[in-house]
């Protein structure tokens, strides 16, 4: 459905975007995961032809983002990061503007607000000023305006930032819901709403894609795994007899009071029975034994590792 | 053309919706008020003294050509008003990217700001006719005359407006748009006075004509005296066009930074 190739934006000197390349196929909710600065919005302008690319080209539905603008926009619904709103005007003038905008037929015009109020939950608010709502509110009209022309792609940058915890869940089920109908880019920087909503995610840094994955395989990355096991008394032969194991490659102890050692091995299952066994053995009064999945937050920094700073 | 209606609409919707549209038509006429009923004041002063023999008369076509050579400066003041946010305001609220990714052409997006602040401008001056009709009432001014004012009015707002528009494009902020188009349209009507001034102090100077041509000043005074010369005619189009066209240009510009 989205086919990125080789894509490339400069501002002025500033790489922003370094030549990525993904696809995206229909009815996939992906998401768009980096740092502040990473070059996610501007991969998103270019696919919304709302900035041209340096080098490189993008694709929407077949239809390129340079040659042919306007087929690709007639698919797309966009939310930008700043929801691109009319103080002045009402919710329902607003969207009645952007339904003119999208050259939506007179006729489905009426029904087609009436889908889109109902289903951002703006029905109770249509009649009022634009300027007066909430920030959660005016995010939920910038996301009643992408949808409006019902776009088989949606575009949303950051979505959910400025709602109150009850409305990104709203959020998130009206993104959910889209699965299957549309396809969808959502762009964010926290990491529990990947989890909760999309298929595949990309991380993207300083303009590069770090890494791009299916959601459920990001737990088991990598070879090495992790396991924590929590004992009645700690020793240190307990240490030594776990580093004995071949396969296993560091045990940390984490002595805070809890007994607790983090033992870094290769992901075998006999391995872990050789770690009980050799726990046991100790008679140190083995309490609990856990995998430890690699969390999402923790892969993610891991990946941008080395280049995190203050943002 | 559907973008182009839209956005007439949303732009028409936003002037009367604030109080921009009412103020600066409520200024315009108050201002166009006084300045007419000096006018008609002048106009009986002359011609009580004409009676007596003691000074030449003037006539009401006259009057009529210096009411609408002050209005058509005037509008000059009245100009930034209406075109300082068409595009300034867009850039400031971050709404460009909604009218750049819906799916029309930007030359839509461009006409359909400039119509709209053309229309609101067409309006007002509609209402100027009122002057019009009281001379017509009271007086025998000659119609043809009024009628190729108006035209010359309509020509020379299109270029008002479309310079509005272009150096609204250039900024984000409606006051630095509003006060360099004062500054812009200032500086083309008094390019005529600067080159007579000029040929007048030094001698006949070589870009003289170029700069009497540049302004509209002349174009316009010649509507106001009832003649309409081609080239004036083909002066207001282009100029409009052509900067019409620089406003598109500067508009996509914003697409490749």
């Amino acid at each position: 459905m989205i086919e990125v190739r080789n894509l490339t934006k400069k501002y002025g000197d500033r790489m922003a975007v370094n030549g990525i390349s993904f696809t995206v196929n229909r009815g996939e909710i992906l998401g768009f995961l980096g740092q502040n600065g990473a070059g996610k919005t501007t991969t998103m302008k270019v696919l919304t032809c709302f900035m041209a690319a340096t080098s490189g080209t993008a694709s929407v539905a077949g239809y390129d983002v340079f040659e042919n603008p306007l087929e690709v926009k007639k698919r797309i619904g966009y939310l930008p990061e700043t929801p691109p709103l009319y103080l002045e005007l009402l919710v329902s003038e607003y969207l009645s503007f952007v339904a003119d905008l999208k050259n939506i037929p007179s006729k489905q015009r009426k029904s087609r607000m009436d889908v889109v109020l109902e289903q951002c939950h703006l029905t109770d608010v249509r009649h009022r000023l634009i300027g007066n709502l909430s920030k959660g509110y005016r995010q939920r009209v910038g996301l009643a305006q992408a949808l409006m022309h019902d776009p088989e792609v949606l575009i949303l940058d950051e979505p959910t930032i400025g709602l109150d915890p009850k409305q990104v869940s709203e959020a998130r089920a009206l993104i959910k819901s889209l699965r299957a109908q549309k396809t969808v880019i959502y762009s964010t920087h926290i990491l529990s709403e990947v989890a909760a909503t999309c298929d595949r995610i990309i991380v993207i840094d300083a303009g590069k894609i770090v890494a791009q994955e299916a959601i459920n395989s990001l737990g088991a990355t990598g070879a090495v795994t992790k396991t924590e096991i929590i004992v009645q008394k700690m020793n240190d032969q307990l240490i030594s007899a776990i580093k004995e194991i071949r396969g296993v490659k560091n045990v940390h102890p984490i002595s805070n009071g809890a007994n607790r050692i983090i033992v870094e091995s290769e992901a075998r299952e006999d391995l872990m029975a050789e770690i009980s066994r050799a726990v046991v053995n100790q008679n140190v009064g083995l309490i609990r034994m856990s995998p430890v999945h690699l969390a999402l937050e923790e892969y993610y920094l891991d990946l941008i590792g080395g280049r995190r700073t203050t943002t | 053309m559907s973008g182009v209606k839209a956005i007439v609409k949303k732009e028409l919707r936003t002037y009367f919706y604030s109080p921009t549209a009412y103020v600066i038509i409520g200024l315009f006429l108050l201002i166009m008020g006084v300045i007419f009923t000096k006018f008609v004041a002048i106009y009986h002063q002359y011609n009580a003294a004409q009676r007596f023999g003691q000074a030449q008369g003037i006539t009401l076509d006259k009057l009529a050509t210096y009411l609408y050579q002050n209005m058509a400066f005037i509008l000059c003041f009245v100009t930034p008003f209406l075109t300082m946010r068409l595009f300034a305001e867009e850039k400031r609220q971050q709404t460009l990217e909604l009218l750049f990714t819906a799916p029309i052409r930007s030359f839509e997006l461009v006409f359909g700001k400039f119509a709209a602040a053309y229309l609101l401008m067409i309006m007002m001056v509609a209402l100027s006719f009122l002057y019009a009709l009281f001379m017509i009432l009271w007086g025998n001014p000659e119609l043809p005359i009024i009628a190729s004012t108006y035209l010359g009015l309509l020509l020379a707002l299109a270029c008002y407006i479309a310079l509005g528009a272009l150096i609204s494009a250039m900024t984000s902020s409606q006051a630095i748009a509003a006060i360099w188009t004062f500054i812009a349209l200032l500086m083309l009507w008094l390019l005529q006075s600067l080159a007579q001034g000029l040929t007048a102090k030094l001698g006949p100077i070589e870009l003289g004509p170029t700069l009497v041509y540049i302004s509209p000043l002349g174009h316009f005074n010649s509507f106001s005296e009832g003649l309409i010369h081609v080239k004036d005619v083909v002066y207001f189009i282009s100029f409009t066009a052509f900067t019409l066209f620089l406003t598109h240009r500067v508009v996509e510009s914003n697409r490749w930074r």
